[in-house]
């Protein structure tokens, strides 16, 4: 994995954070939420600047942040690649899907790509289990998939992101 | 989904679309539908309604239950029957199009069936929606308005009787006679907790101080189920609806929650806009309807632990904490969120509600079996040609819910082997068990539950043990590690799984993972944990033969393990065509003209690409 460079985070913006829930204890996760919204992943500033705001140990804090599959303590890709595997994927074929990723981008789940582009996370169940096996991707949903078609939406980010970076 | 929608709909008139003078075009956007292509289609139905130079209204709707159609575009003109066509791609809109605005007809190729609406007239030769198998033996009243209104529509949601159970309950009842009609209505929680709704919300009502909140669970965590993300995607305010009437039923709660898991985005947006509208008309807020009932909500994004669809790990999780389940007693209805009495229903339950106060407890307890009343949601999904979300009265036999209903199997060729209802908490029925009425205690009976409502049917393709696995694997993820049974219990049954499916299994294993499933079962704290081992007891029982075949011969008979997958070519059946040679990604398939092909075990890395390749079933 790369070296990853973390967010530069203030004590302000934080504090504008809490005040929008008027730093009520019992708002702890949705503040995380809303920091996470705000920089792609809970940086470790943060926690100890919401800690030092709410009044809440920073044991509790990492507690709260560490028991939701939803908070992530490092920044994460451009694209994150959520592949469902709940039963109705798994009974066809998410497993592949999954095998395929690791291969061609060599990343394991939970892992961001060198260049930041990708990260793999599979994910159990997105309900839509008619549309098996399938995958999320900056919230579209891609149904039906194969390791085939898994490769060739990896293909088309990875030109959009280029295509984003060139000059216009 | 994409927060696109709202703006793309914005600019589209949009209306109910119940009693028209308009042409109508309805197009499903739930996420089967935006995954499948509604957007673009949406699109293009915009651009051709201005290059025709069209007024007709277009409608969004929810999900009417057959995902495996989409995208579904329906079509109305006026005085005529609403027509549905599926699976609709760019090149078929053209002749549907031309088909209504052009001849006055129906596109005969792509519509599947008609929709009656009062007053109107039938098209001859298309099958009326009732009478296709896939409607045939459903009942639909959750899912009544789903994929027929608009969501966003509060309008919509109104001239189908919406709010009307609200207005009779705070004009016409008092808080007793509410709870009273919901008793008799026999309705149970739709969670797959299966407690009686009417006597929680009793106990809520007693419990003292003028305090009281009103939870909804939409933290729809089971693998394979989405029956709650159809309801909240396609029939929002229905849910609010039922939460208003609780919090009047149980003495006037002041406040409300919607969790809801943040996997659902499309969800939580229309609860959001649903919320937004149920305010400006003073449905939610102070005084409502003129009453003293003040009320209002707040949405809790999960943020993804399953145990936070147990009740008190929900309240947890709501109060900002780790979401640890709690030992019952205290109840939530005595001790909930913030320590006041809390009534906590699933979306379904509280779905149900408006429709058993309008049409009364007694209409409601007519359709079910004995002891479950009333319909049940099942999400159905796997090898089953028809997937979708359909709604039947409960105690339906699961014979025709997977045959009638859902068509039986996808490949016509693999048959039935099992169905796993209830998810990581539930078990497989094989078979044999078709014939069980679907309802809380004949499945239970059966060896699985009926749970919130998923049935992931397996052919004989699939592996038992893997699939046991596969649940395992959930819950041991999910367990929050408070209580040990649960925490080390699964772990050490994972293992022994797992070692089964390498090949590794030993004799006295199922005995060792039967004694372990009781003894994580008795002594686990929560539901979580009481009901993780299910899905093991339930394949050993029925398959245990699948079992020792993996743990004696080594063989995985659903070929899906694959440390116990050999390839080997039958000599017999081999034409020696080399058809299999250049397909394998290994090189581990080698092949001389005239000569039987060879697969080498020792490279080969089971991609099945030789059995697909060969014509001739000579690979298994």
């Amino acid at each position: 994995m790369a070296e990853t460079k973390h967010a530069e985070v203030t004590y302000e913006d934080i504090e504008e954070i809490c005040e929008e829930f008027a730093n009520r204890e019992g708002a702890v996760v949705q503040i995380l939420q809303k920091v996470q919204e705000k920089y792609g992943y809970v940086p470790a500033d943060a926690i100890e600047f919401v800690g030092e705001i709410l009044e809440i140990p920073k044991s509790k804090m990492y507690g709260v942040l560490t028991f939701y599959s939803q908070f992530y303590q490092e920044p994460r890709g451009k694209f994150v690649l959520r592949i469902c595997v709940g039963t109705a994927c798994h009974v066809r074929g998410a497993g592949l899907l999954v095998d395929k990723v690791k291969e061609e981008l060599h990343i394991e789940p939970g892992e961001n790509t060198e260049d930041m582009l990708f990260t793999l996370e599979p994910v159990a169940c997105l309900g839509s289990c008619a549309l098996a096996p399938m995958a999320m991707v900056q919230g579209t949903a891609y149904a039906k998939l194969s390791a085939d078609k898994m490769v060739s939406l990896i293909r088309q980010f990875e030109e959009e992101a280029v295509k984003q970076e060139e000059p216009v | 989904m994409d927060i696109m929608l709202t703006e793309t709909l914005e600019d589209v008139s949009v209306s109910s679309g119940m009693q028209t003078e308009l042409p109508v075009i309805h197009i499903g956007m739930a996420t089967c539908g935006l995954a499948s292509g509604a957007r673009g289609l949406l699109e293009l139905i915009k651009k051709e309604v201005e290059k025709r130079q069209l007024n007709v209204r277009i409608v969004p709707t929810g999900c009417i239950g057959m995902c495996h159609n989409e995208p579904l575009v329906d079509v109305t003109m006026p005085g005529k029957y609403r027509v549905s066509y599926k699976n609709v791609k760019p090149m078929t809109l053209n002749q549907i199009f031309e088909s209504h605005f052009g001849k006055n007809e129906f596109a005969k190729k792509y519509a599947i069936c008609q929709i009656p609406l009062a007053g109107a007239q039938p098209y001859e030769g298309l099958p009326l929606m009732e009478e296709m198998p896939f409607f045939k033996g459903q009942v639909k009243i959750v899912t009544k308005r789903c994929g027929m209104i608009d969501p966003l529509s509060i309008e919509d949601y109104i001239a189908m009787d919406g709010y009307k159970a609200l207005k009779k309950a705070l004009t016409s009842m008092t808080p007793e006679e509410v709870v009273q009609e919901v008793t008799k209505s026999g309705l149970r929680g739709r969670g797959g907790g299966g407690f009686p709704t009417g006597l929680k919300w009793s106990l809520t009502q007693k419990s003292p101080g003028p305090e009281k909140y009103v939870v909804c669970n939409a933290d729809e965590g089971d693998p394979g189920a989405f029956m709650d993300r159809s309801v909240l995607e396609g029939d929002p305010h229905a849910v609010l609806e039922g939460m208003i009437i609780a919090a009047y039923a149980v003495g006037g709660a002041q406040k409300g929650y919607i969790y809801c898991r943040a996997e659902y985005p499309l969800a939580i947006r229309h609860l959001r806009k649903a919320i937004e509208d149920a305010r400006s008309r003073n449905f939610l807020g102070n005084n409502i309807l003129g009453t003293d009932l003040c009320f209002d909500l707040e949405i809790k994004e999960g943020a993804g632990a399953y145990v936070c669809g147990e009740e008190t790990a929900l309240l947890a999780s709501i109060m900002g904490e780790r979401g640890m389940p709690w030992p019952k007693p205290p109840f939530p209805a005595q001790k909930g969120v913030w320590g006041k009495p809390s009534v906590i229903n699933n979306v379904e339950t509280l779905g149900n509600i408006g429709h058993i106060i309008l049409n009364g407890g007694d209409w409601y307890a007519s359709y079910g079996s004995e002891k479950t009343k009333g319909t049940k949601t099942f999400a159905l999904t796997g090898s089953i040609k028809n997937s979708g979300l359909i709604e039947v009265p409960a105690g339906t036999p699961l014979r025709e819910i997977i045959f009638s209903i859902g068509g039986g199997m996808v490949e016509k060729k693999i048959p039935f082997k099992a169905a796993q209802l209830g998810g990581p908490s539930g078990g497989c029925i094989p078979a044999d068990g078709l014939d069980t009425p679907v309802d809380f205690e004949n499945v239970v009976a059966a060896g699985a539950i009926m749970g919130s409502g998923g049935i992931v049917v397996m052919d004989e393709a699939a592996c038992i043990v893997d699939t046991a696995k596969f649940f395992l694997k959930f819950t041991q993820d999910e367990s929050c590690g408070e209580c040990t049974p649960c925490r080390v219990g699964s772990k050490i049954m994972l293992d022994i799984l797992t070692r089964i499916t390498e090949g590794k299994g030993q004799e006295g294993d199922l005995d060792e993972l039967v004694r372990l499933s009781m003894y994580v079962k008795s002594n686990s704290l929560c539901g979580l944990g009481g009901a993780a081992p299910n899905p093991v007891l339930s394949t050993i029982r029925y398959f245990r033969e699948e079992y020792e075949a993996h743990i004696r011969d080594k063989r995985c008979p659903g070929t899906v393990c694959n440390d116990l997958i050999k390839y080997v070519v039958i000599e017999e059946d081999c034409t020696t065509c080399g058809l299999c040679e250049p397909v394998c990604p290994s090189g581990s398939v080698t092949w001389e003209k005239g000569e039987v092909a060879h697969i080498d075990l020792t490279t080969c890395i089971r991609c099945k690409a030789c059995v697909d390749a060969c014509k001739f079933r000579a690979i298994i």
